[in-house]
């Protein structure tokens, strides 16, 4: 990515990131909701009657599918790709190699799962495939740097809307194959929709009462009306209607999976990229010239109101 | 490419002199041949004030070596017509071919004569920033000085957007060329406009940091919060051009308010000439017998020559005299009886009790109570009584100073304004003594290395002065050179070529032009011949445009080059010189210089060679030597040099004989070679020789020096001379010399200059005159409701580094490099936001460039950093920058009696969509 | 142990960019990157207005969040507190860049010269391919603190050991040295006067302490 001269005025404040582009951010929106769906669908077998056959392979096969997807778009935005097998060098403290690490596991699994739907290798890519979406959600959390990614209500939100795709996801799947969802299927999506959006409403709300770089506070504020009515009030009422029997159940399932997932989608790349303003730099005081008092601190670009904590 | 591991690597140690500000210590790393870095050179930390280290500026120096849009080969032009729309149509050409055609001009002028018919010099050199050319033009000084007759008048700015009057007067009043607070001992500055924190170099920087520490405290006066404001503890955000009523009312302050008795009445009574006692006519009262000013003795009660022995002056009060003289100009006297004599401090009084900083406050926009505290503040911090200990010898210590900036030290109002801190350090005896305000440097007198010496009795008690004559004998009634220094402007004095560059050098370039009706001089002709070296003044001038045409004209021009530029676009020779790097050249250092360079040693250093030059690019000592060779001219180039006039001491002296034979045509590194001997044997007296290979090795070497030397006072005080202050006799009967000769010649268009001839100066709405001159263009004043100004940047400063790629990178940290700097509040209500795109127009032209928004500047001003807007310069020409330069014009209206004018014009500013015309 | 600290007088910086250029300079970094710079900060309002330079760069934090998230061990927390980038194993995935609260990091993915496509001689000779596509920062000129292991000089007394910046420095506001002597220079300046560091409730310790007042 370019490195373009920022005018002399923004130099200290904070800005949106420049080097995780599309690219980066495909991951954490496709293979986030592949994790997702890969629990998801795991749940459904080994709680449910499960899906036929096809429809689990189907499901586990997307579920990889985005994963390696997004993992390949990351691989394309390296600056050394070809030494990209490094990145399983620090497990102790690095979500990302993690990340890595529960991919291989999955993949491994996942192969299994879909070769022989086996219940404990459908289980188990479920529970990687929610490991791979933890990891994410820590990956972002850890960038101290990036102060929408490192509240700790980051973490919830990525994984509540990552299980809330994978949900989304699991709900076209099954109308596709015209497999009739369940009640307690529907009832399930909308709790992962419920529980999406209070946890985006937490998070919202937390960044705001502690703080966070303008540009990233309105970027989140300017999104959340249209968040909460179409990726949570309309596939809810879509969902509804079908559970209160309207025709077309189906298509119903099959309208709120998406919307679930547009808007989870829409949500990752607006805090991977449009929201993700760095940190800035900071004067704690102003610096005493030969006479005179210091001066008071100065946050460029962080509105600093009383009782508001910062950092 | 390569990344393998250096198979040589050296640290050559050499200097920068890019501004003024210099010399400065550096070591250029050098890899396999290669200059890869630029360092500081620690082996100087302890005698360096600045700890042997450069400003980054020099850091550009690695990337000038390399820049690949250099003039490597010397070319000529193949298009006749020159101008901006002309491509010059440059071939490359073999350094003889070159040399040839430039000797060949050279030589026809010598055979028709060096002064043409209208008695001006046929060849003309024109010299950039500040002097700094010297310290890298090797022994082309002894070329001039083995020449004769050359035109200095068109300059690239300095004459006249110098600061010119601090120039001028700071010399005349206390040999301060450059003129600086002791920083080392201050605890009380107000800088007015005095952007020293960018423009002083490492010294000043060092220095003005280590005060802050220690907790002094500088004002800063300024319409914009420069890099200085911001490190100052206040900023006094004033309007433009109005200083001299900001100045007039601190001395109001503590004159009127606080009174005499508190002021330093000994500095006053012995140092200056407050006790010369005034005639109702504005002229010294004389004793009739000697002709000397007389003073109020209140020993005897009597009149007495200022210099009778015993007698105690008094300082104030109104005395009468049963008998005295004076004489107005042309030497005519007149002789009273039974007269009052005020004393000069008594007039001041008077004359100072109407600009009270209530006064002041409706023209500067400064609150009175503001202007009360600082000069309160001031006079408190002045610690009078207090003394300071040096080598054994006790001084006052006076640690008070106020220092002025570009723009408010030239042009009209900068007479008084130097006028009015130069009385303000006199009234609390801070005039050049410990602590206070000191001048660092001569160059309209000699000698220029030890301003002590110029020191010797004038008239009147006074030190002496070389203006130009006057007298109806002696005026220059025909000009001798393009820019009429002499015929018009008798402070500047004729000592060589630092006077005539110092003259009013727009005039040169506007005359070209238009005169003015009443012309009734020689009309001014082009220099057969003109020489451009490190100057660019189609950018550097106002005008720019305009300069540019009257620059197509010339008949032949050859421009040492480092890449094309808006100058040598019409040149008929490009020589390209060696740079920085490349090149070859002791000069001096240390002692007392420009700006803040006043060491505790002085000595020489050495710019060497570091790698070898690019291309063809040759030592400029080397392209010298060759010209004269061509010219006929070894001998009396020769016989400059040993008379020390390109190196820094004569090649033979008492004991020692370094000097050179012109028959066996010494080569550049045998001149180098004596240069380096006579220095150190000089500087040395006799104890230490070292060749030019032991300085390629050391780089430089000092002797120690007294700080002593810093302050004149005691100079002063041992030729029992007092400076020319408050009271401005000289200047009064010299102003009336010079109007009778312009009238005698029936010339009054230099009439209004003739006003600043007063012996007090008065307030007369200055910024008043470009609104006036704007009004007289047929333009209206709304619609140009904004003040311009211009501040320098220690990034780009001069040096060619517009055209750096790393200076352009590192300056855009800085708010408003390249860019328009207005108020945020101004811009919000003109829908400007920040990076728009803006038209900034004056009555003769717009310039372009993006908006800078700051809180740091007043609504009613804009700052355009730099002088860029380049149409020719490679690199610099892409970068979009705006100039003030473009849009101001050039006007006798706008040109004061010294012959400068101001960075500053009348605008209005607008948002426009894309790129403009 | 030692842990080498740096120290800026924020009363004595001018906003030059020397130290900018001189870094620049010493570690040959191209166009547009600057492993450190001088912010020129504006706060208040006409006419009560202040503005400050701001010398940023890498904090060397003891506990640095790029080092944590690294996910190959190319960045490193050494024993004598400097961070450092082993540009053999970094893949260039940017997370540490993201993880800096000082935006100290950057990735340049291709290679480009000041005057265009081709480099200048002295660009050419210190042209790193391997600094291409990895992560680049203040390395607080860890050769010279390594070559002072050697040499046994001390870093911030020996210029020679010492990072660039704080020798090229014309306002004297850089000092460098280890602070857990408390003879080091940088140790002496720190009692003296009143200092923060940057950011300091990330909970970083950042290694570079911003001086504003005498103590």
């Amino acid at each position: 990515m370019k490195n373009p001269i920022l005018r002399a005025a923004n130099l200290a404040s904070p800005k949106q990131q420049r080097n995780w582009d599309w690219r980066a951010a495909s991951n954490f929106i496709a293979g986030g909701a592949g994790g997702g769906l890969l629990l998801l669908t795991s749940l459904a077998t080994s709680l449910a009657a499960g899906f036929a056959p096809e429809v689990t392979r189907s499901a586990i096969l997307l579920g990889l599918m985005l994963i390696g997807g997004g993992l390949t778009c990351v691989w394309f935005e390296i600056g050394r790709p070809w030494r990209a097998l490094n990145v399983y060098r620090h497990f102790s403290t690095s979500w990302m190699t993690r990340e890595a690490v529960v991919a291989l596991v999955l993949f491994s699994f996942g192969a299994l799962a879909l070769l022989t739907l086996h219940p404990v290798f459908v289980v188990a890519a479920g529970i990687l495939g929610l490991g791979f979406l933890y990891s994410q959600a820590r990956i972002l959390a850890a960038n101290k740097g990036i102060p929408a990614w490192r509240h700790p209500r980051s973490i919830a939100l990525m994984v509540a809307t990552g299980l809330a795709e994978g949900g989304g996801f699991l709900a076209c799947v099954v109308s596709i194959s015209s497999a009739a969802l369940a009640a307690p299927a529907l009832l399930a999506l909308i709790a992962l929709i419920a529980i999406r959006v209070w946890f985006w409403k937490a998070y919202l709300g937390g960044l705001v009462a502690d703080g966070a770089p303008d540009g990233a506070l309105r970027v989140l504020s300017g999104l959340d009306a249209r968040f909460v009515v179409l990726g949570h009030v309309l596939p809810a009422l879509a969902v509804a209607a079908a559970l209160a029997g309207m025709p077309g159940r189906a298509g119903l399932a099959f309208a709120a999976g998406i919307m679930v997932v547009a808007s989870g989608w829409f949500l990752k790349y607006t805090l991977v990229r449009r929201a993700a303003f760095t940190q800035g730099l900071a004067l704690s005081r102003l610096p005493v010239r030969g006479r005179g008092p210091a001066g008071a601190a100065t946050k460029p670009g962080w509105k600093v109101t009383p009782g508001t904590k910062t950092g | 490419m390569e990344a393998a591991q250096p198979k040589s690597v050296k640290h050559v140690p050499t200097l920068c002199y890019n501004c003024v500000s210099g010399p400065d210590f550096m070591c250029v790393k050098v890899v396999d041949g290669v200059a890869t870095e630029i360092e500081p050179n620690f082996a100087a930390a302890d005698i360096h004030p600045a700890k042997g280290k450069v400003c980054v500026k020099a850091y550009g120096l690695v990337q000038k070596t390399y820049n690949p849009n250099r003039i490597l080969t010397p070319m000529k032009r193949t298009n006749p017509k020159k101008g901006r729309n002309e491509d010059p149509g440059f071939v490359p050409i073999s350094w003889d071919e070159a040399l040839d055609l430039v000797a060949g001009k050279l030589n026809a002028v010598r055979a028709k004569g060096l002064v043409d018919a209208a008695g001006l010099p046929r060849v003309a050199v024109s010299l950039g920033h500040g002097g700094t050319p010297s310290n890298y033009m090797g022994t082309f000084p002894a070329f001039l000085a083995a020449w004769g007759e050359v035109d200095f008048s068109f300059g690239s700015g300095q004459g006249v957007k110098c600061v010119h009057s601090e120039h001028l007067y700071g010399e005349f009043w206390h040999r301060g060329f450059t003129v600086a607070s002791d920083t080392p001992n201050a605890r009380y500055v107000i800088a007015v406009g005095a952007n020293v924190d960018v423009t002083g170099g490492p010294c000043a920087v060092i220095r003005h940091a280590d005060a802050r520490v220690r907790g002094y405290k500088r004002v800063q006066v300024e319409p914009s919060l420069t890099a200085t404001g911001a490190c100052s503890a206040e900023w006094v955000p004033i309007r433009p051009k109005t200083d001299p009523a900001f100045l007039f009312a601190l001395i109001h302050v503590l004159v009127r308010e606080n009174g005499l008795a508190k002021l330093d009445i000994p500095f006053l009574r012995d140092r200056t000439a407050s006790p010369y006692l005034v005639a109702p006519d504005g002229l010294y009262l004389r004793d009739p017998q000697s002709g000397k000013p007389l003073v109020w003795d209140e020993v005897s009660a009597t009149a007495v020559p200022h210099d009778a022995v015993g007698a105690r002056p008094a300082v104030a009060g109104s005395y009468r005299l049963a008998h005295a003289v004076v004489v107005d100009a042309d030497k005519e006297r007149r002789e009273y009886s039974d007269v009052e004599g005020k004393t000069a401090y008594e007039m001041l009084s008077q004359h100072i009790d109407k600009y009270t900083p209530e006064w002041a406050e409706t023209i500067c926009d400064v609150k009175a109570e503001t202007i009360r505290r600082i000069a309160n503040e001031y006079l408190e911090a002045a610690s009078i009584g207090e003394t300071i200990v040096i080598d054994g010898q006790t001084l006052p210590l006076r640690p008070v100073a106020v220092t002025l900036g570009k723009s408010v030290n030239n042009g009209w109002g900068a007479f008084e304004c130097c006028w009015a801190r130069t009385v303000l350090a006199a009234l609390v005896g801070a005039l050049e003594n410990p602590g206070g305000l000191v001048g660092t440097t001569v160059r309209l007198n000699k000698s220029r290395d030890n301003r002590h010496l110029s020191v010797k009795p004038g008239e009147d008690g006074f030190m002496v002065q070389y203006f130009n004559p006057t007298t109806k004998e002696e005026w220059q009634s025909a000009p001798s050179t393009r820019n009429l220094h002499q015929t018009l402007v008798p402070i500047v004095g004729h000592n060589g070529a630092w006077s005539q560059a110092l003259g009013p050098t727009q005039l040169a370039w506007m005359f070209q032009g238009e005169r003015p009706d009443d012309w009734s001089m020689p009309m001014p002709t082009l220099p057969d011949v003109w020489l451009v070296y490190r100057s660019n003044p189609s950018i550097s001038f106002w005008d720019t445009k305009h300069l540019a045409e009257v620059a197509a004209k010339f008949p032949f021009m050859a421009c040492v080059a480092y890449t094309v530029d808006e100058t040598n676009y019409m040149a008929d020779v490009l020589l390209p010189e060696a740079t920085d790097l490349e090149s070859t050249q002791m000069i001096r250092m240390g002692g007392t210089k420009y700006m803040e360079q006043f060491w505790d040693y002085k000595g020489v250093v050495l710019r060497q060679k570091a790698v070898e030059p690019q291309g063809e690019a040759r030592d400029f000592t080397w392209i010298t030597t060759e010209l004269a060779k061509r010219t006929g001219l070894l001998e009396p180039y020769f016989g400059a040099i040993n008379k020390g006039v390109s190196g820094v001491s004569p090649l033979k002296g008492k004991g020692y004989d370094f000097s050179l034979d012109p028959a066996s045509e010494p080569g550049s590194e045998q001149i180098w070679d004596a240069v380096c001997r006579a220095a150190t044997v000089t500087l040395s007296e006799g104890r230490e020789e070292h060749d030019l290979e032991w300085f390629r090795e050391h780089g430089f070497y000092a002797v120690p020096m007294s700080r002593l030397e810093w302050y004149l006072t005691p100079t002063m005080e041992k030729l029992g001379l007092r400076y020319e202050l408050p009271y401005q006799e000289r200047l009064l009967r010299t102003g009336r010399e010079l109007g009778r000769r312009l009238h005698e010649q029936k010339m009054n268009w230099w009439d209004e200059q003739l006003s600043e001839y007063t012996a007090l100066p008065e307030w007369h709405d200055v910024p008043g005159r470009w609104i006036r001159n704007l009004e007289k263009s047929g333009a209206r004043i709304e619609d140009f409701p904004f003040w311009l100004l211009t501040t320098k940047s220690m990034q780009y400063h001069a040096g060619g580094n517009a055209a750096i790629e790393v200076m352009h990178e590192v300056a855009q940290n800085l708010r408003g490099h390249a860019g328009v700097i207005m108020n945020a509040k101004t811009a919000a209500g003109l829908g400007i936001a920040e990076g728009d795109r803006v038209e900034v127009r004056s009555h003769i032209g717009a310039t372009y460039g993006k908006a800078s928004l700051m809180q740091g500047i007043r609504p009613d001003t804009l700052v355009i950093i730099g002088q860029f807007d380049h149409w020719a310069t490679p690199f610099a020409k892409t970068i979009g920058a705006p100039s003030l330069n473009t849009i101001a014009p050039m006007s006798i209206d706008l040109t004061d009696a010294t012959g400068s004018g101001a960075d500053i014009v009348r605008v209005g500013v607008r948002k426009v969509e894309g790129v403009a015309a | 142990m030692t842990r080498y600290v740096m120290s800026i007088d924020l009363r004595r910086c001018v906003g030059c960019q020397t130290c900018t250029a001189a870094c620049k300079g010493a570690n040959a970094t191209p166009p547009g990157i600057q492993w450190r710079r001088v912010l020129d900060i504006e706060s208040g309002e006409f006419p009560d207005v202040r503005r400050t330079f701001l010398p940023v760069a890498c904090m060397h934090c003891a506990n640095p969040p790029c080092e944590a998230v690294c996910p190959t061990r190319a960045t490193t927390k050494r024993a004598d507190g400097l961070v450092a980038i082993d540009y053999d194993l970094c893949i260039g995935c940017a997370n540490c860049v993201m993880a800096c609260p000082y935006d100290a990091r950057s990735i340049v993915h291709e290679s480009h010269f000041a005057y265009g496509d081709m480099p200048m001689a002295s660009e050419a000779k210190r042209f790193d391919p391997d600094r291409i596509g990895v992560s680049m920062k203040c390395t607080f000129c860890v050769d010279r603190i390594d070559l002072a292991a050697i040499t046994g000089q001390i870093p911030g007394v020996d210029p020679e050991v010492t990072p660039a910046c704080v020798n090229s420095c014309i306002s004297g506001a850089m000092q460098f040295g280890d602070i857990e002597d408390p003879q080091s220079s940088v140790s002496r300046l720190l009692q003296e006067t009143q200092h923060y560091r940057m950011h300091e409730e990330l909970g970083t310790e950042p290694g570079v302490y911003y001086i504003w007042d005498q103590s």
